[in-house]
């Protein structure tokens, strides 16, 4: 065999960690979550079916979106959380890590078999939300036609476009890109924990602090300017806390949607980047932690 | 792109070079810390097949770890091939087997194998071509479907091994290679770590398992508390100077008798005289050999 030349940064590599990565979660079955998804879905959807139309399509986004923003955060949490601890723990990081594996590559490669998971999660339980909306507004748009067919043709089109309007909305595909983009951000974070804590218990414990905090801090922060004068000490503190306890509560665009309004594209793409952002961030910082960690 | 590996200053030519190796570990909430190696100088020559050997706690895993890039040193200078071990790249002609290890126990042998050669740049044809001779390699064919979960402790130890030669390396680092296996298992990779030496690959092992160690080890080093306090060719180490072992066989009692007067003539004496007994490991594999179903023998 002739000798394999090192390249300092290899996708490949990469590549092989993530893939890895990926199959360890699906062979520990955390596409399970999936079928509560799936099973909450089917039961809210005949639970609904004794409402008005609109009301029936309402609680349908709500709790279909809002179970996809609970699911998939806690699988960006569970799941990240015992993937180096495993390793440690396990000793499989020491036979990675004494190839010609910069320590880098394992974290993008761990990162990416998380993001991945939560792509395809993200996914299927949005393809089976939009299948049961799906089949819920072909069946009112048949009882409506049914039930006024002797109505004139205009007033029928009306009340079916209705219908249609009160099931499919564009603003559902930004709404679902902004919960994969929480879950991701999670994701980052939960692994830049795991790089200094010991047990994936412990960084499971601070992460649902982080959680209810993110979700509760603009609300302080707000409260915090109100009550003080916006010095720059305050900004650099108030930035300093942000970014150890991102503001989740940015990422809960489900609200509008559910209500039929239309998410602005500045708004979405600001919460996007914002998503973006703070998954990079977390994701070099786990990196940096994890540089000078003593294996 | 880097070149590898490239030699350079004093300890060019040595497989590994440990020159002033100190490693101390702060404990958390205590003024005193832990030294686990103290001022190590060691250099393992290419091609050798070298013992650190030591009891629990004496600094062998520290030393080993911190040849491999897994633990920063406190002070001191490590090499691979004459290249500075904390960099990526001085790794990439080595293997390493820690102690006790489990793997990803969702993955089958197989997957194993082509998960580690991934890791070292092989890809196609080539992977599945080393995958193919290492499981049998080390007699792991008929189970590289199975998942490691399902492995016995001897078989885990075996595919460890197989990953550590993924990428044909020149030096192949084994922590406590034997531990806990039993004996049958113990013997296979004492016989692939023979044909490691063999094929010009050397050999850095830990151990405190003395009488293995002395079957294959050419040069040890003894630890205690972080400290060298031995080092040198195994032969030389245990030769005792002024005596001389003569094994005999069929030989009478007479004939002892005459051997002993003559020994007596040239001033020399013989001080003990017994028959040969076969050691308990001996006894034990020629009992059990017959039985072992799941055992498989190792030719290299």
């Amino acid at each position: 065999m002739h000798a394999i030349r090192h390249r300092a940064f290899s996708f490949r590599r990469v590549y092989a960690i993530t893939t890895n990565t990926l199959t360890e979660l699906t062979r520990l079955r955390v596409f399970y979550v999936l079928l509560i998804f799936a099973l909450l879905l089917i039961g809210s959807s005949i639970f609904v079916a004794r409402l008005t139309f609109q009301q029936e399509f309402q609680i349908l986004k709500d709790v279909s979106l809002g179970a996809m923003s609970i699911f998939t955060s806690l699988l960006a949490i569970v799941a990240t959380a015992r993937l180096i601890p495993q390793d440690v723990e396990d000793r499989t990081i020491y036979t990675i890590l004494a190839k010609p594996v910069p320590r880098i590559e394992y974290i993008l490669g761990k990162i990416a078999g998380v993001l991945l998971l939560l792509l395809i999660s993200t996914i299927v339980m949005s393809a089976m939300f939009l299948a049961v909306l799906y089949a819920r507004e072909q069946v009112l748009l048949h009882e409506t036609a049914r039930q006024m067919s002797a109505a004139p043709h205009e007033q029928l089109e009306d009340a079916l476009r209705g219908v249609r309007a009160s099931a499919w909305n564009v603003n559902l595909v930004p709404g679902i890109t902004v919960i994969f983009l929480k879950a991701c951000l999670l994701a980052g974070l939960t692994l830049f924990v795991s790089t200094f804590a010991t047990t994936s218990i412990f960084t499971i414990v601070v992460m649902v602090f982080v959680y209810f905090i993110g979700h509760l801090q603009a609300t302080a922060r707000e409260y915090w300017l109100q009550e003080h004068a916006a010095t720059w000490t305050t900004r650099i503190f108030l930035a300093l806390v942000a970014l150890i306890f991102p503001d989740l509560q940015s990422f809960n665009l489900v609200d509008d949607v559910v209500a039929g309004a239309a998410i602005p594209a500045a708004l979405f793409a600001k919460t996007a980047a914002l998503g973006v952002f703070y998954t990079t961030i977390y994701t070099f910082l786990a990196a940096f932690v994890f540089y000078g960690k003593e294996l | 792109m880097t070149d590898l590996p490239r030699r350079s200053g004093a300890e060019a030519g040595a497989a590994v070079a440990v020159r002033g190796l100190t490693k101390v570990f702060p404990v958390p909430l205590h003024r005193q810390s832990v030294v686990a190696v103290c001022d190590l100088n060691l250099r393992v020559e290419p091609g050798e097949v070298y013992g650190l050997l030591g009891p629990n706690g004496s600094g062998k895993s520290t030393t080993l770890k911190i040849i491999l890039g897994l633990v920063s040193p406190t002070r001191g200078r490590t090499e691979i091939f004459g290249r500075d071990s904390t960099l990526v790249d001085s790794r990439a002609a080595v293997g390493f087997l820690p102690e006790n290890p489990y793997f990803y126990k969702y993955l089958s042998g197989e997957e194993t194998l082509r998960f580690f050669g991934k890791l070292c740049g092989l890809r196609a044809a080539a992977l599945q071509k080393r995958v193919d001779e290492l499981l049998e390699l080390v007699g792991l064919t008929n189970a590289r479907n199975r998942r490691l979960g399902t492995y016995s402790k001897g078989m885990l130890q075996r595919i460890g091994l197989a990953q550590a030669l993924i990428n044909e390396p020149k030096l192949v680092v084994l922590d406590e290679p034997t531990a806990g296996v039993d004996p049958a298992g113990s013997r296979d990779i004492r016989n692939l770590i023979v044909g490691l030496r063999g094929r010009g690959i050397t050999v850095l092992l830990s151990s405190h398992l003395l009488a293995q160690a002395q079957e294959i080890c050419d040069r040890v080093g003894i630890l205690a508390n972080g400290l060298l306090v031995r080092e040198g060719r195994l032969d030389e180490l245990l030769a005792v100077e002024n005596q001389t072992e003569l094994v005999l066989e069929n030989a009478s009692d007479r004939l002892i008798d005459e051997i002993t007067a003559v020994a007596a003539k040239s001033n020399a004496r013989v001080l003990a005289h017994r028959t040969s007994t076969t050691t308990l490991e001996r006894l034990f594999l020629d009992a059990t050999q017959g039985n072992q179903t799941g055992s498989t023998s190792v030719e290299i």
